[in-house]
Protein backbone atom coordinates (compact mmCIF):
# COMPACT_ATOMS: atom_id res chain seq x y z
CA UNK A 1 0.00 0.00 0.00
CA UNK A 2 1.40 3.03 -1.38
CA UNK A 3 0.65 5.94 1.35
CA UNK A 4 -0.99 9.16 -0.49
CA UNK A 5 1.89 11.46 1.54
CA UNK A 6 4.36 9.69 -0.83
CA UNK A 7 2.52 9.50 -3.86
CA UNK A 8 1.90 13.51 -3.68
CA UNK A 9 5.62 14.25 -2.96
CA UNK A 10 6.97 11.95 -5.29
CA UNK A 11 5.13 13.63 -7.96
CA UNK A 12 6.70 16.87 -6.89
CA UNK A 13 10.39 15.20 -7.01
CA UNK A 14 9.50 13.38 -10.67
CA UNK A 15 8.71 17.05 -11.07
CA UNK A 16 11.70 18.53 -10.15
CA UNK A 17 14.42 16.05 -11.50
CA UNK A 18 12.20 16.63 -14.70
CA UNK A 19 12.78 20.79 -14.08
CA UNK A 20 16.40 20.16 -13.59
CA UNK A 21 16.59 18.54 -17.23
CA UNK A 22 14.67 20.97 -18.80
CA UNK A 23 16.54 23.98 -17.72
CA UNK A 24 19.53 22.24 -18.41
CA UNK A 25 18.84 21.60 -21.90
CA UNK A 26 17.57 24.82 -21.63
CA UNK A 27 20.20 26.55 -21.13
CA UNK A 28 22.50 24.31 -23.40
CA UNK A 29 20.88 24.32 -26.21
CA UNK A 30 22.41 26.63 -28.85
CA UNK A 31 18.59 27.04 -30.89
CA UNK A 32 16.79 29.65 -29.13
CA UNK A 33 13.42 28.01 -30.21
CA UNK A 34 14.23 24.70 -28.42
CA UNK A 35 15.37 26.60 -25.66
CA UNK A 36 12.35 28.55 -25.65
CA UNK A 37 10.48 24.91 -25.39
CA UNK A 38 12.46 23.96 -22.70
CA UNK A 39 12.11 26.76 -21.07
CA UNK A 40 8.33 26.10 -21.30
CA UNK A 41 8.73 22.60 -20.35
CA UNK A 42 10.37 23.89 -16.76
CA UNK A 43 7.41 26.05 -16.46
CA UNK A 44 4.94 23.04 -16.77
CA UNK A 45 6.73 21.16 -14.08
CA UNK A 46 6.92 23.94 -11.71
CA UNK A 47 3.01 24.26 -12.03
CA UNK A 48 2.98 20.66 -10.69
CA UNK A 49 4.77 21.55 -7.98
CA UNK A 50 3.34 24.68 -6.82
CA UNK A 51 -0.23 22.42 -7.17
CA UNK A 52 1.34 19.74 -4.80
CA UNK A 53 2.48 22.38 -2.56
CA UNK A 54 -0.98 23.80 -2.27
CA UNK A 55 -1.28 27.03 -3.87
CA UNK A 56 -3.81 27.19 -6.25
CA UNK A 57 -3.05 30.91 -6.51
CA UNK A 58 -0.04 30.73 -7.90
CA UNK A 59 -0.92 28.08 -9.94
CA UNK A 60 -3.82 30.37 -11.54
CA UNK A 61 -1.51 32.76 -12.29
CA UNK A 62 1.43 30.79 -13.25
CA UNK A 63 -0.18 29.27 -16.26
CA UNK A 64 -1.03 31.65 -17.89
CA UNK A 65 1.92 33.76 -17.11
CA UNK A 66 4.51 31.12 -18.03
CA UNK A 67 2.69 28.92 -20.58
CA UNK A 68 1.29 31.63 -22.32
CA UNK A 69 2.09 35.02 -22.24
CA UNK A 70 5.96 34.70 -21.87
CA UNK A 71 6.88 32.36 -24.86
CA UNK A 72 4.65 34.71 -26.91
CA UNK A 73 6.98 37.42 -26.25
CA UNK A 74 10.01 36.01 -26.66
CA UNK A 75 8.80 34.37 -29.74
CA UNK A 76 8.63 37.42 -31.04
CA UNK A 77 11.97 38.74 -30.00
CA UNK A 78 13.36 35.28 -31.35
CA UNK A 79 11.79 35.86 -35.04
CA UNK A 80 13.20 39.51 -35.13
CA UNK A 81 16.81 38.57 -33.79
CA UNK A 82 17.41 35.12 -35.54
CA UNK A 83 16.79 31.98 -34.16
CA UNK A 84 20.15 30.47 -33.61
CA UNK A 85 22.98 31.68 -30.82
CA UNK A 86 26.48 33.20 -32.06
CA UNK A 87 24.16 33.64 -36.16
CA UNK A 88 24.71 36.64 -38.22
CA UNK A 89 20.76 36.27 -37.70
CA UNK A 90 17.70 38.97 -38.17
CA UNK A 91 15.49 38.64 -40.82
CA UNK B 1 39.82 31.03 -19.46
CA UNK B 2 40.62 32.76 -16.30
CA UNK B 3 37.43 34.19 -16.46
CA UNK B 4 35.56 31.19 -16.54
CA UNK B 5 36.73 29.61 -13.21
CA UNK B 6 35.91 32.91 -11.96
CA UNK B 7 32.44 32.34 -12.84
CA UNK B 8 32.19 29.35 -11.81
CA UNK B 9 33.77 29.81 -8.21
CA UNK B 10 30.96 32.84 -8.26
CA UNK B 11 28.15 30.23 -8.88
CA UNK B 12 29.29 27.96 -6.74
CA UNK B 13 29.63 30.20 -3.77
CA UNK B 14 26.15 32.52 -4.45
CA UNK B 15 24.76 28.63 -4.41
CA UNK B 16 26.15 27.12 -1.43
CA UNK B 17 25.45 30.42 0.80
CA UNK B 18 21.59 30.75 -1.07
CA UNK B 19 21.02 26.37 0.07
CA UNK B 20 22.49 27.47 3.67
CA UNK B 21 20.51 30.32 3.91
CA UNK B 22 17.59 28.32 2.79
CA UNK B 23 18.03 25.42 4.55
CA UNK B 24 18.93 27.01 7.88
CA UNK B 25 17.54 30.21 8.03
CA UNK B 26 13.85 29.74 6.74
CA UNK B 27 13.26 25.96 6.79
CA UNK B 28 14.86 24.89 10.03
CA UNK B 29 16.96 21.68 10.47
CA UNK B 30 13.90 19.01 9.13
CA UNK B 31 12.39 19.65 6.03
CA UNK B 32 9.59 20.47 5.99
CA UNK B 33 8.18 22.61 9.06
CA UNK B 34 5.49 20.59 11.28
CA UNK B 35 4.37 23.80 12.10
CA UNK B 36 2.95 26.75 9.80
CA UNK B 37 4.95 30.36 11.47
CA UNK B 38 2.87 32.50 14.35
CA UNK B 39 2.59 35.02 11.69
CA UNK B 40 1.16 32.75 9.34
CA UNK B 41 -1.35 31.74 11.84
CA UNK B 42 -2.71 34.95 12.57
CA UNK B 43 -3.47 35.80 8.85
CA UNK B 44 -5.49 32.65 8.60
CA UNK B 45 -7.35 33.11 11.45
CA UNK B 46 -8.02 36.25 10.97
CA UNK B 47 -8.88 36.02 7.64
CA UNK B 48 -12.77 35.26 7.63
CA UNK B 49 -13.73 36.06 11.74
CA UNK B 50 -16.97 37.70 11.87
CA UNK B 51 -16.67 37.35 15.64
CA UNK B 52 -13.40 39.80 15.42
CA UNK B 53 -15.00 42.51 13.30
CA UNK B 54 -11.85 45.04 14.42
CA UNK B 55 -9.01 43.21 12.89
CA UNK B 56 -10.75 40.50 10.28
CA UNK B 57 -10.81 41.24 6.66
CA UNK B 58 -14.47 39.40 6.01
CA UNK B 59 -12.89 37.21 3.38
CA UNK B 60 -12.69 33.57 3.27
CA UNK B 61 -9.40 33.36 1.34
CA UNK B 62 -6.42 34.25 3.27
CA UNK B 63 -3.93 35.07 0.42
CA UNK B 64 -6.27 37.74 -1.13
CA UNK B 65 -7.00 39.23 2.12
CA UNK B 66 -2.63 39.69 2.47
CA UNK B 67 -2.65 40.82 -0.95
CA UNK B 68 -5.43 43.64 -0.74
CA UNK B 69 -5.68 43.83 3.16
CA UNK B 70 -3.11 43.01 5.48
CA UNK B 71 -0.59 44.24 3.46
CA UNK B 72 -2.37 46.47 1.29
CA UNK B 73 0.29 48.97 1.07
CA UNK B 74 2.49 46.24 -0.34
CA UNK B 75 0.72 45.57 -3.28
CA UNK B 76 0.00 49.10 -4.41
CA UNK B 77 3.86 49.57 -4.85
CA UNK B 78 4.50 46.14 -6.28
CA UNK B 79 1.40 47.48 -8.77
CA UNK B 80 3.58 50.53 -9.45
CA UNK B 81 6.51 48.23 -10.33
CA UNK B 82 4.23 46.25 -13.26
CA UNK B 83 2.53 49.62 -14.72
CA UNK B 84 6.73 51.40 -14.48
CA UNK B 85 7.22 48.32 -16.24
CA UNK B 86 4.79 48.70 -18.76
CA UNK B 87 4.90 52.60 -19.11
CA UNK B 88 8.80 51.80 -20.25
CA UNK B 89 7.40 49.76 -22.42
CA UNK B 90 5.71 51.93 -24.72
CA UNK B 91 7.79 55.11 -24.83
CA UNK B 92 10.48 52.73 -26.16
CA UNK B 93 7.79 52.21 -28.72
CA UNK B 94 6.21 55.37 -28.78
CA UNK B 95 4.94 56.72 -32.20
CA UNK B 96 3.96 53.59 -33.02
CA UNK B 97 0.28 53.25 -34.91
CA UNK B 98 -0.69 49.16 -34.91
CA UNK B 99 -2.28 48.68 -38.02
CA UNK B 100 -6.10 47.91 -38.31
CA UNK B 101 -5.76 46.18 -41.72
CA UNK B 102 -7.51 42.71 -40.89
CA UNK B 103 -4.87 40.29 -42.44
CA UNK B 104 -5.65 36.64 -43.53
CA UNK B 105 -5.02 34.65 -39.85
CA UNK B 106 -4.53 30.92 -39.75
CA UNK B 107 -6.92 28.35 -41.37
CA UNK B 108 -10.91 28.14 -40.72
CA UNK B 109 -10.29 25.21 -38.52
CA UNK B 110 -8.41 27.14 -36.24
CA UNK B 111 -10.35 30.46 -36.35
CA UNK B 112 -13.56 28.39 -35.56
CA UNK B 113 -11.64 26.70 -32.90
CA UNK B 114 -10.85 30.22 -31.40
CA UNK B 115 -14.11 31.84 -31.76
CA UNK B 116 -15.27 28.97 -29.37
CA UNK B 117 -12.62 29.20 -26.86
CA UNK B 118 -11.93 32.81 -26.48
CA UNK B 119 -15.37 33.63 -25.11
CA UNK B 120 -14.73 30.67 -22.72
CA UNK B 121 -11.23 31.60 -21.23
CA UNK B 122 -12.44 35.64 -20.78
CA UNK B 123 -15.72 33.75 -18.47
CA UNK B 124 -13.13 31.56 -16.74
CA UNK B 125 -10.74 35.06 -16.27
CA UNK B 126 -13.80 36.96 -15.23
CA UNK B 127 -15.21 34.02 -12.76
CA UNK B 128 -11.18 33.89 -11.16
CA UNK B 129 -11.47 37.52 -10.54
CA UNK B 130 -14.77 38.25 -9.12
CA UNK B 131 -14.78 35.33 -7.08
CA UNK B 132 -11.30 36.06 -5.76
CA UNK B 133 -12.30 37.08 -2.45
CA UNK B 134 -14.23 33.43 -2.44
CA UNK B 135 -12.17 30.98 -4.06
CA UNK B 136 -8.15 30.82 -5.37
CA UNK B 137 -7.97 33.08 -7.41
CA UNK B 138 -7.81 37.11 -7.97
CA UNK B 139 -7.44 40.24 -9.58
CA UNK B 140 -3.46 39.75 -11.03
CA UNK B 141 -4.88 35.47 -12.03
CA UNK B 142 -8.36 37.02 -13.96
CA UNK B 143 -6.04 39.57 -15.36
CA UNK B 144 -3.52 37.32 -16.87
CA UNK B 145 -5.76 34.92 -18.56
CA UNK B 146 -7.98 37.89 -19.72
CA UNK B 147 -4.61 38.48 -21.64
CA UNK B 148 -4.22 35.20 -22.84
CA UNK B 149 -7.60 35.63 -24.52
CA UNK B 150 -5.92 38.92 -26.66
CA UNK B 151 -3.44 36.75 -27.58
CA UNK B 152 -4.74 33.63 -28.45
CA UNK B 153 -7.33 35.75 -31.17
CA UNK B 154 -4.11 37.94 -32.16
CA UNK B 155 -2.43 35.06 -33.07
CA UNK B 156 -5.51 33.18 -35.07
CA UNK B 157 -7.03 36.12 -36.23
CA UNK B 158 -4.16 38.33 -37.25
CA UNK B 159 -2.97 42.16 -35.24
CA UNK B 160 -5.64 44.21 -37.49
CA UNK B 161 -8.47 41.91 -36.03
CA UNK B 162 -7.69 42.84 -32.05
CA UNK B 163 -6.67 46.34 -33.26
CA UNK B 164 -10.12 47.04 -35.21
CA UNK B 165 -12.10 45.71 -31.79
CA UNK B 166 -9.24 47.13 -29.04
CA UNK B 167 -7.25 50.10 -29.92
CA UNK B 168 -3.66 50.85 -28.68
CA UNK B 169 -5.36 54.03 -26.93
CA UNK B 170 -8.33 52.31 -25.61
CA UNK B 171 -6.25 49.66 -23.96
CA UNK B 172 -4.07 52.73 -22.29
CA UNK B 173 -8.00 54.25 -20.97
CA UNK B 174 -8.89 50.64 -20.02
CA UNK B 175 -5.34 50.25 -18.09
CA UNK B 176 -5.89 54.02 -16.53
CA UNK B 177 -9.69 53.06 -15.64
CA UNK B 178 -8.38 50.04 -13.74
CA UNK B 179 -5.59 52.39 -11.64
CA UNK B 180 -7.66 55.24 -11.00
CA UNK B 181 -10.17 52.56 -9.69
CA UNK B 182 -7.85 50.91 -7.36
CA UNK B 183 -6.52 54.59 -6.35
CA UNK B 184 -9.84 55.66 -5.34
CA UNK B 185 -10.86 52.33 -3.38
CA UNK B 186 -7.93 53.23 -1.44
CA UNK B 187 -8.68 56.90 -0.90
CA UNK B 188 -12.43 56.67 -0.40
CA UNK B 189 -11.86 55.81 2.98
CA UNK B 190 -9.43 58.69 3.87
CA UNK B 191 -12.04 61.20 2.23
CA UNK B 192 -14.47 59.55 4.96
CA UNK B 193 -12.68 59.86 7.56
CA UNK B 194 -10.77 56.34 7.60
CA UNK B 195 -7.21 55.14 7.32
CA UNK B 196 -5.48 54.82 3.14
CA UNK B 197 -6.25 51.26 2.70
CA UNK B 198 -8.83 50.41 5.18
CA UNK B 199 -11.34 47.61 4.38
CA UNK B 200 -13.27 47.06 7.56
CA UNK B 201 -13.64 49.33 10.93
CA UNK B 202 -10.72 49.11 13.32
CA UNK B 203 -10.94 50.66 16.59
CA UNK B 204 -9.31 54.32 15.66
CA UNK B 205 -11.30 54.48 12.73
CA UNK B 206 -15.24 53.79 12.23
CA UNK B 207 -15.06 53.72 8.70
CA UNK B 208 -16.01 50.19 6.71
CA UNK B 209 -16.75 49.06 3.31
CA UNK B 210 -19.55 46.59 3.37
CA UNK B 211 -19.16 42.98 3.82
CA UNK B 212 -22.26 41.89 2.83
CA UNK B 213 -24.01 42.94 -0.52
CA UNK B 214 -27.67 41.86 -0.82
CA UNK B 215 -27.08 38.90 1.11
CA UNK B 216 -23.48 37.65 -0.34
CA UNK B 217 -20.23 38.13 1.13
CA UNK B 218 -18.37 40.74 -0.96
CA UNK B 219 -15.54 41.16 1.84
CA UNK B 220 -15.66 44.69 1.41
CA UNK B 221 -12.69 46.32 -0.78
CA UNK B 222 -11.52 43.51 -1.65
CA UNK B 223 -14.35 42.34 -4.70
CA UNK B 224 -13.44 46.34 -5.76
CA UNK B 225 -9.67 45.73 -5.61
CA UNK B 226 -9.90 42.87 -7.70
CA UNK B 227 -12.36 44.14 -10.36
CA UNK B 228 -9.89 46.70 -11.03
CA UNK B 229 -6.81 44.98 -10.85
CA UNK B 230 -7.89 42.43 -12.98
CA UNK B 231 -8.94 45.03 -15.21
CA UNK B 232 -5.28 47.20 -15.36
CA UNK B 233 -3.33 43.95 -15.51
CA UNK B 234 -5.02 42.21 -18.37
CA UNK B 235 -5.16 45.96 -20.84
CA UNK B 236 -1.39 46.58 -19.73
CA UNK B 237 -0.61 43.25 -20.68
CA UNK B 238 -2.79 43.24 -23.98
CA UNK B 239 -1.58 46.28 -24.92
CA UNK B 240 2.71 45.65 -24.47
CA UNK B 241 1.65 42.12 -26.12
CA UNK B 242 -0.16 44.40 -29.26
CA UNK B 243 3.19 46.45 -29.52
CA UNK B 244 5.65 43.96 -28.98
CA UNK B 245 4.30 42.19 -31.87
CA UNK B 246 3.64 44.75 -34.04
CA UNK B 247 5.41 43.99 -37.84
CA UNK B 248 8.31 45.01 -38.15
CA UNK B 249 8.06 47.72 -40.92
CA UNK B 250 5.72 49.55 -38.95
CA UNK B 251 8.20 49.68 -36.02
CA UNK B 252 11.08 50.54 -38.41
CA UNK B 253 9.05 53.21 -39.90
CA UNK B 254 8.19 54.97 -36.88
CA UNK B 255 11.86 55.10 -35.23
CA UNK B 256 12.71 56.09 -38.54
CA UNK B 257 10.85 59.32 -38.80
CA UNK B 258 11.89 59.92 -35.28
CA UNK B 259 15.55 60.02 -36.27
CA UNK B 260 14.12 62.56 -39.21
CA UNK B 261 12.91 64.80 -36.75
CA UNK B 262 15.47 64.92 -34.23
CA UNK B 263 17.85 66.38 -37.29
CA UNK C 1 8.08 12.26 9.08
CA UNK C 2 9.56 8.87 7.89
CA UNK C 3 12.98 8.96 6.37
CA UNK C 4 11.42 8.49 2.21
CA UNK C 5 8.92 12.00 2.96
CA UNK C 6 11.94 13.92 3.85
CA UNK C 7 14.29 12.68 1.41
CA UNK C 8 11.46 13.38 -1.16
CA UNK C 9 11.34 17.08 0.18
CA UNK C 10 14.97 17.08 -0.30
CA UNK C 11 14.97 15.73 -4.28
CA UNK C 12 12.48 18.89 -4.82
CA UNK C 13 14.50 21.19 -2.53
CA UNK C 14 18.32 20.16 -4.49
CA UNK C 15 16.49 20.30 -7.52
CA UNK C 16 15.87 23.94 -7.22
CA UNK C 17 19.11 24.67 -5.99
CA UNK C 18 20.81 22.73 -9.19
CA UNK C 19 18.48 24.99 -11.60
CA UNK C 20 19.70 28.18 -9.36
CA UNK C 21 23.47 27.21 -10.50
CA UNK C 22 22.24 26.38 -13.92
CA UNK C 23 20.03 29.21 -14.84
CA UNK C 24 22.72 31.45 -12.98
CA UNK C 25 25.66 29.99 -15.07
CA UNK C 26 23.34 31.02 -18.50
CA UNK C 27 23.10 34.67 -17.37
CA UNK C 28 26.71 34.66 -16.28
CA UNK C 29 28.28 32.68 -19.56
CA UNK C 30 26.16 33.07 -22.39
CA UNK C 31 27.00 35.49 -24.57
CA UNK C 32 23.02 35.72 -26.40
CA UNK C 33 21.19 38.10 -25.09
CA UNK C 34 18.05 36.11 -25.70
CA UNK C 35 19.77 33.37 -23.96
CA UNK C 36 20.37 35.82 -20.99
CA UNK C 37 16.49 36.43 -21.02
CA UNK C 38 15.19 32.65 -20.71
CA UNK C 39 18.20 31.95 -18.20
CA UNK C 40 16.79 35.30 -16.19
CA UNK C 41 13.28 34.17 -15.85
CA UNK C 42 14.32 30.83 -15.16
CA UNK C 43 16.04 32.03 -11.86
CA UNK C 44 13.25 34.03 -11.15
CA UNK C 45 10.97 31.09 -11.17
CA UNK C 46 13.36 29.13 -8.94
CA UNK C 47 13.46 32.05 -6.60
CA UNK C 48 9.51 31.90 -6.50
CA UNK C 49 9.98 28.05 -5.92
CA UNK C 50 11.95 28.46 -3.27
CA UNK C 51 9.42 31.49 -1.15
CA UNK C 52 6.66 28.51 -2.14
CA UNK C 53 8.45 25.88 -0.53
CA UNK C 54 9.47 27.65 2.95
CA UNK C 55 5.93 28.53 3.14
CA UNK C 56 5.14 24.37 3.14
CA UNK C 57 4.91 22.25 5.94
CA UNK C 58 4.42 18.69 6.43
CA UNK C 59 1.25 16.31 6.42
CA UNK C 60 -0.74 16.25 9.32
CA UNK C 61 -0.63 11.85 8.95
CA UNK C 62 -0.16 10.08 5.68
CA UNK C 63 -3.20 9.85 4.57
CA UNK C 64 -4.17 13.70 5.40
CA UNK C 65 -3.08 16.33 3.27
CA UNK C 66 -2.19 20.11 4.27
CA UNK C 67 -4.83 22.52 2.35
CA UNK C 68 -4.43 25.41 0.93
CA UNK C 69 -5.04 29.12 3.07
CA UNK C 70 -8.69 29.17 1.88
CA UNK C 71 -12.03 28.29 4.45
CA UNK C 72 -14.40 26.50 2.58
CA UNK C 73 -16.68 25.65 5.10
CA UNK C 74 -17.88 29.75 6.12
CA UNK C 75 -21.21 28.92 8.15
CA UNK C 76 -18.97 26.68 10.31
CA UNK C 77 -17.86 29.17 12.78
CA UNK C 78 -14.94 29.64 15.10
CA UNK C 79 -14.14 25.90 15.29
CA UNK C 80 -13.58 25.68 11.30
CA UNK C 81 -11.09 28.47 10.95
CA UNK C 82 -9.11 26.54 14.16
CA UNK C 83 -9.57 23.23 11.98
CA UNK C 84 -8.17 25.21 9.01
CA UNK C 85 -5.13 26.51 11.12
CA UNK C 86 -4.52 23.03 12.07
CA UNK C 87 -4.18 21.94 8.33
CA UNK C 88 -3.17 24.95 6.19
CA UNK C 89 0.36 26.01 4.57
CA UNK C 90 1.67 29.36 5.02
CA UNK C 91 -0.42 32.19 2.90
CA UNK C 92 1.91 34.79 3.27
CA UNK C 93 4.84 33.45 0.65
CA UNK C 94 1.87 32.88 -1.73
CA UNK C 95 0.56 36.20 -1.04
CA UNK C 96 4.28 38.00 -2.21
CA UNK C 97 4.82 35.25 -5.11
CA UNK C 98 1.73 35.93 -6.63
CA UNK C 99 2.70 39.64 -7.57
CA UNK C 100 6.37 38.62 -8.43
CA UNK C 101 5.21 36.58 -11.21
CA UNK C 102 3.44 39.41 -12.84
CA UNK C 103 5.95 42.03 -12.29
CA UNK C 104 8.52 38.99 -13.55
CA UNK C 105 6.69 39.30 -16.81
CA UNK C 106 6.50 42.90 -17.03
CA UNK C 107 10.06 42.80 -16.43
CA UNK C 108 10.09 39.97 -18.91
CA UNK C 109 8.38 42.30 -22.12
CA UNK C 110 10.25 45.67 -20.82
CA UNK C 111 13.67 43.75 -21.35
CA UNK C 112 12.61 42.09 -24.77
CA UNK C 113 11.72 45.46 -26.43
CA UNK C 114 15.04 46.90 -24.74
CA UNK C 115 16.74 43.87 -26.65
CA UNK C 116 14.98 44.49 -29.81
CA UNK C 117 15.69 48.37 -29.78
CA UNK C 118 19.57 47.08 -28.92
CA UNK C 119 19.54 44.49 -32.72
CA UNK C 120 18.09 47.48 -34.28
CA UNK C 121 20.71 49.68 -33.86
CA UNK C 122 23.50 47.54 -33.58
CA UNK C 123 22.34 44.90 -35.69
CA UNK C 124 23.19 41.88 -33.53
CA UNK C 125 22.52 40.09 -30.07
CA UNK C 126 25.86 38.87 -28.79
CA UNK C 127 27.63 40.43 -26.62
CA UNK C 128 31.28 39.24 -27.45
CA UNK C 129 34.61 41.02 -26.00
CA UNK C 130 37.14 41.01 -28.34
CA UNK C 131 40.46 40.35 -27.35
Amino acid sequence: MIEPVNVALGLAALSAVLSVIATYLAVSDRDLLRALIFSALQSTAYAIIFLVLMAPDIVLVYVPVAVGIYPAVVLALIKRVGRFEGGEGGE
Amino acid sequence: MASRYLIAASIALVVVSLSFAVAYGALGTAVPLENIRSLARAYVTLAYAPWNRTLTAMSPEAVTSIVWDFRGVDTFFETTVLFGAIIGTVTLFRGIKPSARIGEGLSIIARSAAAVTAPMILAVAAAIALHGHLTPGGGFQGGATAAVVALVILVTFSLGYLVSGLSKERALMLRSAGLLGIAAVALIPLILGGVVFQNQAKELSQFSYPAYIGGALTSGSLLFYNLFESLAVAAGLTLTIMLLLSPHEVVEEAVRGEEHERV
Amino acid sequence: MSEFEASLSLIVLFSLFANTAIALYGVFSKPNLVKKLISMTILSDTANAFAIVIGYRAWPSPEESPVPPVLTNISGGYAAVQELVQKSVDPFPQALVLTAVVIGLAVTIFLASIILHYHRTHGTVEMVVSG
